[in-house]
């Protein structure tokens, strides 16, 4: 199919365009180890790809790199049959920076161009008004005025490419494939004076364009007012994650409970009966009930981003973070990691230096995810008494709680220390923080929907079938020999018996042990798997049950707490794995993280069994 | 000489030139970004515990950390 592409400036509203030329059926393309990421989708009988954001063709880091190298295809592409600049016509010199030096290309590599005058609609509400036909004379290149967001002059638009993307191409020489390396180099004198001049010929004056935002920002970044806006807004969000996503995270596991019962009671008891009920609905259903909570969490992180507030919130963070090697852009992160690592370890994709971006990846599982919740709150209820202090403004419980979400989090931040003064010294991986402050403005629904649903989608892909070969495998190891009589004589139960020598140093025997491999599946298995050693039925909803077990069974203080900080830092979830591996790209990192967090975790268990007892 | 982060709050200056030390990468996106000798800067804000600088470049504003900031030079705007 031929092909047409869209580049463009950020903050441009340039998904806007391509989800209005699209529709929602869009298709991802990933490329491990970096942010990029190009979307395609249908555009009447051509394929619309829209690369990433992109400042200039020269490039500062590693993935804008490789978005240029991708635009270096599409040019040496004859199925490329159009490229569309799309501009933001508030700002036209930032945007025809990049503009100037596409065009140049474009017509070294005879291929078709047209600007996309986008955001019109601001331009004509500031009572400004631009010349499209003199503009495109001046650039030497078609010109269309409109706005993805009203879409004022879109059909008038989408005339214009596909007429221009249909018509013959007029052959020239054929260029060999050396010129293509040195074309940074090569971009024709001075994009940077002529977008100058045009800007000042027909653009609004920069004073005026930034009046509101400067306003705003006045507030948003205020120290004072700055500051209480950050806190509303991070309140926001973790009562997102845990508040609002409760309800629908019910839902779900209601509707697979009810599922389960249903296809159970219809094939009777037997292995098949048990093997659906433990392995897909117990193992992968774990897993399903965190698509609403991350679905949740995209939409604000979205939202907030399209707003434009998320680069504020990166540059009141940036200075506390870079003390410990990481980026403000680390922040939302870090914060969303309370949830669920995996989106998490996406969002990291925002941050712009590579090797600040590793450095946040690898630290963000030792942030307390929702997983670790009922881990704790079994352990906390063996171990801490009910107790209040000032008239029940504290909860010992509480506290317990919360010194081991800081614990993760100081964790977090002392390794991205130790890592950050170690890692390689690459120029290109360590790109200073410069950040462009974008206007505020209203999220369009779109572009937010298309990013919900493929956060899921990606979630779904990428951590199902780990979870589903982890969990047939724990099934089968807990579930045979079947005769035996429970889950302490399978295979699972005699490796339990079998490695219990590593768990006495943590002074905590076999049942524990198997407790802790089972994990591997869902760290909340935890729960469950000594639910069942300990003979109570449906410890996950009855944990104070379960908890008086334990306490009689006797479980040493110092054990306890071990088990609870193995849990802070021991990288135990397979899911989180597979979207490291996938994100960074090396087994080898990903393997040696797994071995070093599970060392660290053995230790600090070591160290609070045996030094308080 | 004056670097960009020494501009108080509030003030326009223009750029003298660019202190020797940045990768060449950054600087030609810092002169694409318009941050090109005899340009004017507005310092809109700074940031407390030397946090970055947020000025505006021509239609853009920008926030710029201490490593860049500090290499460019400026002369008030008189």
């Amino acid at each position: 199919m031929k092909r047409i592409i869209l580049v463009g400036k950020p903050n441009s509203g340039k998904s806007l365009l391509f989800n209005q030329l699209t529709g929602l059926r869009q298709k991802v393309a990933n490329f491990p180890g970096v942010t990029v990421e190009l979307k395609t989708g249908r555009f009447d009988a051509f394929e619309l790809v829209d690369f990433p954001g992109t400042y200039s063709m020269s490039t500062l880091s590693r993935d804008e790199d490789i978005a240029v190298e991708k635009i270096n295809q599409a040019l040496l592409d004859d199925n490329t049959a159009l490229i569309i600049c799309n501009l933001d016509a508030t700002r036209l010199e930032s945007s025809l920076v990049f503009g100037m030096q596409m065009l140049a290309l474009a017509r070294r590599f005879n291929k078709k161009m047209l600007f996309a005058l986008n955001m019109i609609d601001e331009v004509e509400r500031f009572g400004h008004h631009i010349d499209v036909n003199a503009l495109a004379a001046d650039v030497g290149c078609p010109v269309a005025a409109l706005s993805a967001k009203t879409l004022q002059g879109i059909s008038e638009f989408k005339q214009q490419a596909l007429a221009l993307a249909n018509a013959p191409t007029v052959p020239a020489e054929p260029m060999n494939e050396a010129t293509t390396a040195n074309i940074a180099a090569d971009t024709p004198v001075n994009p940077l004076v002529q977008s100058r001049k045009l800007a000042a010929k027909y653009g609004i004056k920069a004073s005026i364009v930034l009046k509101t935002q400067n306003r705003i920002d006045a507030f948003m970044l205020n120290n004072v007012s700055g500051s209480i806006a950050f806190l509303l807004v991070m309140f926001l969000l973790f009562q997102s994650i845990f508040t609002f996503a409760t309800p629908l995270m019910d839902g779900v596991e209601n509707a697979l409970g009810a599922l389960a019962q249903a296809i159970t009671g219809m094939i009777g008891p037997g292995m098949l009966s048990d093997f659906l009920n433990d392995a897909i609905f117990g193992g992968l259903g774990s897993f399903l009930v965190f698509v609403p909570q991350i679905m949740v969490l995209t939409l604000i992180i979205g939202l907030l981003e399209d707003s434009g507030y998320l680069a504020r919130a990166a540059l009141i963070c940036h200075r506390p973070l870079s003390y410990f090697g990481l980026s403000g852009r680390s922040f939302i992160p870090y914060l969303s990691a309370h949830a669920c690592a995996i989106p998490a370890i996406m969002a990291a994709r925002t941050i712009e230096s590579p090797r600040k971006r590793l450095i946040t990846m690898l630290t963000i599982p030792l942030m307390s995810c929702s997983a670790r919740l009922p881990v704790y709150a079994l352990l906390i209820s063996v171990l801490i008494p009910q107790q209040q202090y000032l008239g029940g403004l504290i909860n010992l419980q509480g506290v317990a709680f919360f010194s081991l979400y800081l614990f993760g989090i100081l964790t977090a931040l002392l390794v991205s220390f130790v890592l950050s003064r170690t890692a390689n010294d690459d120029a290109k991986s360590d790109m200073p923080f410069i950040l462009e402050l974008p206007t505020y403005r209203l999220p369009h629904w779109k572009p937010l929907i298309h990013r919900v649903v493929q956060s899921a989608k990606q979630f779904i892909y990428r951590a199902g079938p780990v979870i589903f070969v982890v969990s047939l495998v724990i099934w089968t190891l807990g579930y045979f020999p079947s005769d035996a009589g429970g889950l302490e004589y399978s295979y699972l139960g005699q490796i339990g018996h079998f490695i219990e020598p590593l768990f006495t140093p943590l002074g905590i025997d076999w049942r524990y042990g198997i407790a802790i491999l089972m994990s591997f599946l869902a760290r909340e298995v935890f729960v469950g798997a000594l639910g069942t050693l300990f003979g109570i039925e449906g410890a996950d909803e009855n944990i104070a049950g379960l908890a008086a077990n334990i306490q009689q069974d006797g479980l040493a203080f110092g054990a306890g707490i071990g088990i609870l900080l193995f849990y802070v830092v021991a990288l135990q979830c397979v899911a989180t794995v597979a979207t490291l591996k996938a994100e960074t790209g090396s087994t080898k990192l990903v393997l040696g993280l797994v071995a070093g967090y599970g060392a660290l975790a053995y230790l600090l268990a070591f160290m609070a069994a045996s030094l308080i007892g | 000489m004056l670097t960009l982060w020494d501009a108080p709050k509030g003030a326009s200056v223009t750029i003298t030139g660019l202190k020797q030390g940045l990768h060449q990468l950054v600087l030609n996106r810092l002169s694409e970004m318009g941050l090109d000798q005899g340009q004017t800067v507005l310092c809109l804000r700074r940031s407390p515990f030397n946090g970055p600088v947020v000025v505006a470049i021509a239609d853009c504003v920008y926030s710029l950390e201490q490593q860049i900031a500090s290499h460019i030079f400026i002369q008030p705007l008189s």
